[in-house]
């Protein structure tokens, strides 16, 4: 008893200072296998600020074609990078962002080969009218194989990828509405993130 | 004679002991001063004159004796406590020694007031009485720092006059002092004791003793000579 | 001329010395008022802090959870319900303030994670939850002030997760209904950081829990008896009663063992600060052992003595004590600031409080230890016999 109220104690007199927080796997061993099966992962926290700073984020913000805004979209947001391995080789990763949704906040995770090719589409958290629609298998698969190039067109503002594109082919649920606009940004942001983070440094 | 001894003393003796022997400062000495009288102790060193000052002072018990002051009997019915000695003290002497024991922080009036900070007889002088007797009244602001030894003797004259002393009892009073100043200091004793005041003064100074009514030479504590 | 002068005048003869000394007394005098002060102010400032927790008893029905957390690893299930009446019950002892009901429910959302999640909402009372909250501060907006209004509060957290701002929306999962954001809480560092806040009475409609609470918080009058009031709620029946107060007893307890070592640093200073008056008192009789010979010669009794050294001390100790304490006064916010750096927690508000009583406390400590310091020294010179110092003179 007396070590729970210490406990309790502790908890009340803990320090108060707070990062903010960034977008992890809820559960990373069962995720990560079913995301990217047969590796195991090691997992890197990165972020904009420690990166490269406000001329990065700028980088970024023209990469996307909108400014990071709101109380949550920050510079100094931590992004947990899952850097997936298959017999003691780098195979690919996981990474996710978080993204202002009409009615909450949405969580896109996507799990990239060692070329930045998707393989795996998985939004772990969401709430929408159209969430059924939205976390469904078919919406997934319609994102497997795309690269940042499909995306590069992709006005995050309007909502409108260049006709032809792959990007402009993805389907929209039936009443998803503004919630599909924010899930290809967060694709968009996720990619460019991933591109300034790994990809562009690795052919540096 | 002029009247009643002030101190009468008999056979004072004081022994000590080193270790296993016995030595004897003071062997039996009689001693008597008057009022109005100067009386010089004379002896060479170590022959044991301080120690029969103190005991006359009341300073230290004597081994042995009597000794009788002011009518009196202070020894010879039995040891007193430090605290009766002190009474005896403060009430029957005043005493000047050849360092002058001034307090550095205190000014010349304040030194001379400093026993009655303390006890204040009944007969009390007024300081500055005392200080313009003793012709440094022009000094009572001064810190003993500031002053010559004569002046500084003056003062602690002036120090032990101040709760009107019946005995008056200097050990080597002009022991520091070139001859100019030992004249001015025999005067004022000479002058107090024509006042009325029994003077008792250890010193080497021959000049001095020459001056007094009564001298007492000692040689091994004994008297040697008495004039 | 007197002797109290004699002794501040001796002091005045070494005055680097007295100075120095003075100076190690007014340090302590320093150390100890701020260390009396800091265990002062800690132990309110933590009064304070714990006062601010809000509720000090939380009433729950039976069995039921009474934190969110409990709630989603239970998968919203197991939620138990008290009357509305019981606030009326609780209202009727002496010892209570005020109390704020609330409602938790538990949703699942199938949308969270692989395979869903229990979303958890608080219903809480606008008029009164707030008010005993009141160390909850608003990153944006602020409560909702309607009982039935579709609004939500949301703790720094969850509206981190949910990604919401004032203005946004938020759907209720499996309920369709929209809610409107009105305040997201800066951080606390309490589960309030994770939870959202909705009023009680759109909890009771949307839920369909018309009548029915899950806890009552209750703020207890100041100084009235805690644990007799528990007591007393214990023979409710179907209720289960979660005590705050047995959290503060068990910060006491840490504050207490602390303050014992701060207490203990404080005697040590003092203690040094008086071997240092044994020191430079007993130097100083030592060098005026003739002259207080000379003294007593002319007619000083022991006790005089005595007195004149012990004045000396005293007046050593009240000159140092006062400035050490004025130096305490002058410091406190430095040293306020100093604590605040080196202490993983410290409780808001001035955490070396000074007041008169701890000032008199200090300077009495001082001023006694420095007396009691004194005594051997003074007790020295009063023993000196005049024919010592007159024998320095040496035997002519």
């Amino acid at each position: 008893m007396r070590k729970i109220f210490f406990a309790m104690a502790m908890m009340l007199l803990a320090p108060r200072a707070f990062a903010a927080v960034g977008c992890d796997l809820n559960d990373p061993d069962r995720d990560a296998a079913r995301l990217f099966p047969g590796a195991t992962y090691k997992t890197s926290y990165l972020s904009l600020k420690t990166s490269g700073g406000v001329p990065l984020l700028e980088r970024v913000e023209a990469r996307l074609g909108d400014k990071f805004h709101g109380l949550y979209e920050t510079i100094d947001v931590p992004y947990t990078l899952y850097t997936m391995y298959k017999g003691g080789a780098a195979a690919g990763y996981i990474h996710g962002v978080n993204q202002k949704g009409e009615y909450g906040g949405i969580q896109v995770f996507l799990a990239l080969d060692k070329a930045g090719a998707i393989k795996a589409f998985y939004i772990q958290k969401l709430t929408s009218r159209a969430a059924k629609a939205l976390r469904s298998k078919e919406f997934a698969a319609q994102f497997e194989g795309l690269t940042l190039k499909d995306f590069e067109g992709y006005d995050p503002v309007s909502g409108k990828a260049p006709a032809g594109s792959k990007a402009a082919a993805i389907k929209p649920p039936a009443g998803a509405g503004a919630d599909f606009a924010a899930v290809l940004r967060a694709v968009k942001k996720n990619l460019i993130l991933m591109d300034e983070f790994v990809y562009s440094k690795k052919a540096k | 004679m002029p009247g009643d001894p002030v101190i009468k003393a008999a056979g004072l003796t004081k022994v000590y002991s080193r270790g296993a022997e016995e030595v004897r400062a003071v062997d039996g000495v009689d001693f008597e001063a008057f009022p109005g009288e100067v009386a010089a102790i004379i002896g060479p060193s170590g022959s044991g004159k301080t120690t029969l000052l103190n005991m006359i002072g009341c300073l230290d018990n004597p081994s042995s004796g009597s000794l009788v002051v002011g009518g009196r009997q202070v020894f010879g019915a039995g040891p007193l406590s430090e605290r009766e000695l002190t009474a005896v003290r403060r009430e029957l002497f005043g005493y000047v020694f050849q360092k002058f024991y001034l307090i550095p922080t205190l000014t010349v009036e304040e030194n001379i007031m400093l026993p009655g900070a303390f006890y204040k007889a009944p007969g009390a002088r007024d300081a500055y009485e005392v200080m313009k007797l003793l012709g440094i009244e022009r000094r009572l602001h001064h810190l003993p720092g500031q002053l010559s030894g004569g002046e500084m003797q003056r003062v602690a004259i002036a120090r032990a006059l101040v709760n009107s002393p019946k005995v008056l009892l200097a050990d080597e009073p002009t022991g520091s002092l070139d001859s100019r100043r030992t004249d001015e200091i025999r005067e004022i004793l000479r002058g107090l004791a024509s006042g009325g005041i029994a003077v008792v003064m250890v010193t080497h100074n021959l000049e001095l003793a020459r001056s007094a009514d009564r001298v007492l030479e000692i040689r091994d504590g004994r008297v040697h000579k008495a004039k | 001329m007197n002797v109290y002068a004699i002794a501040y005048k001796n002091l005045l003869r070494k005055k680097t010395r007295t100075a120095l000394t003075a100076g190690g007394i007014a340090l302590s005098a320093w150390v100890l008022a701020t260390l009396l002060g800091f265990n002062r102010g800690y132990q309110q400032g933590l009064n304070r802090d714990i006062d601010n927790m809000g509720f000090q008893v939380l009433l729950t029905a039976k069995g039921c959870p009474y934190e969110a957390a409990t709630l989603m690893l239970k998968g919203g299930t197991g939620l138990r319900y008290m009357p509305e009446a019981v606030v009326k019950t609780v209202y009727k002892n002496p010892e209570v303030d005020r109390v704020t009901p609330m409602l938790m429910h538990g949703v699942f959302d199938p949308d969270k994670g692989e395979n869903g999640a229990v979303a958890a909402y608080l219903g809480v009372d606008a008029g009164s939850f707030p008010e005993m909250k009141p160390y909850l501060e608003f990153k944006q907006g602020g409560w909702f002030s309607d009982n039935n209004a579709y609004m939500a509060v949301l703790g720094y957290e969850a509206a981190e997760l949910e990604q919401r701002e004032v203005g946004d929306k938020m759907l209720i999962p499996g309920v369709d209904k929209e809610i409107t954001v009105a305040g997201v809480l800066k951080r606390s560092g309490s589960q309030d950081d994770g939870t959202i806040f909705l009023p009680i009475g759109t909890v009771q409609n949307i839920f369909n829990r018309k009548g029915l609470l899950t806890g009552l918080g209750i703020k207890v009058k100041k100084g009235a008896d805690i644990s007799a009031l528990e007591n007393r709620l214990y023979d409710l029946p179907d209720v289960q009663v979660v005590s705050m107060s047995a959290v503060k007893a068990t910060i006491m307890n840490l504050v207490n063992s602390a303050r014992v070592i701060v207490l203990g640093i404080a005697g040590i200073a003092l203690i040094i600060a008086m071997a240092g008056v044994v020191n430079t008192v007993l130097m100083s009789v030592m060098e005026r052992y003739a002259e207080i010979g000379i003294i007593k010669s002319m007619g000083a009794m022991p006790a005089d003595i005595f007195r004149m050294i012990w004045t000396e001390t005293a007046v050593l100790c009240g000159l140092g004590g006062a400035f050490g304490i004025g130096l305490a006064f002058v410091t406190a916010r430095l040293a306020d600031a100093a604590v605040r750096y080196f202490l993983p927690y410290a409780p808001n508000g001035a955490l070396v409080a000074l007041d008169w009583r701890i000032c008199a406390s200090a300077f009495v400590l001082i001023v006694v230890g420095g007396l009691a310091s004194g005594v051997y020294p003074a007790w020295r010179a009063a023993r000196v016999r005049p024919l010592e110092a007159i024998r320095i003179e040496g035997e002519q």
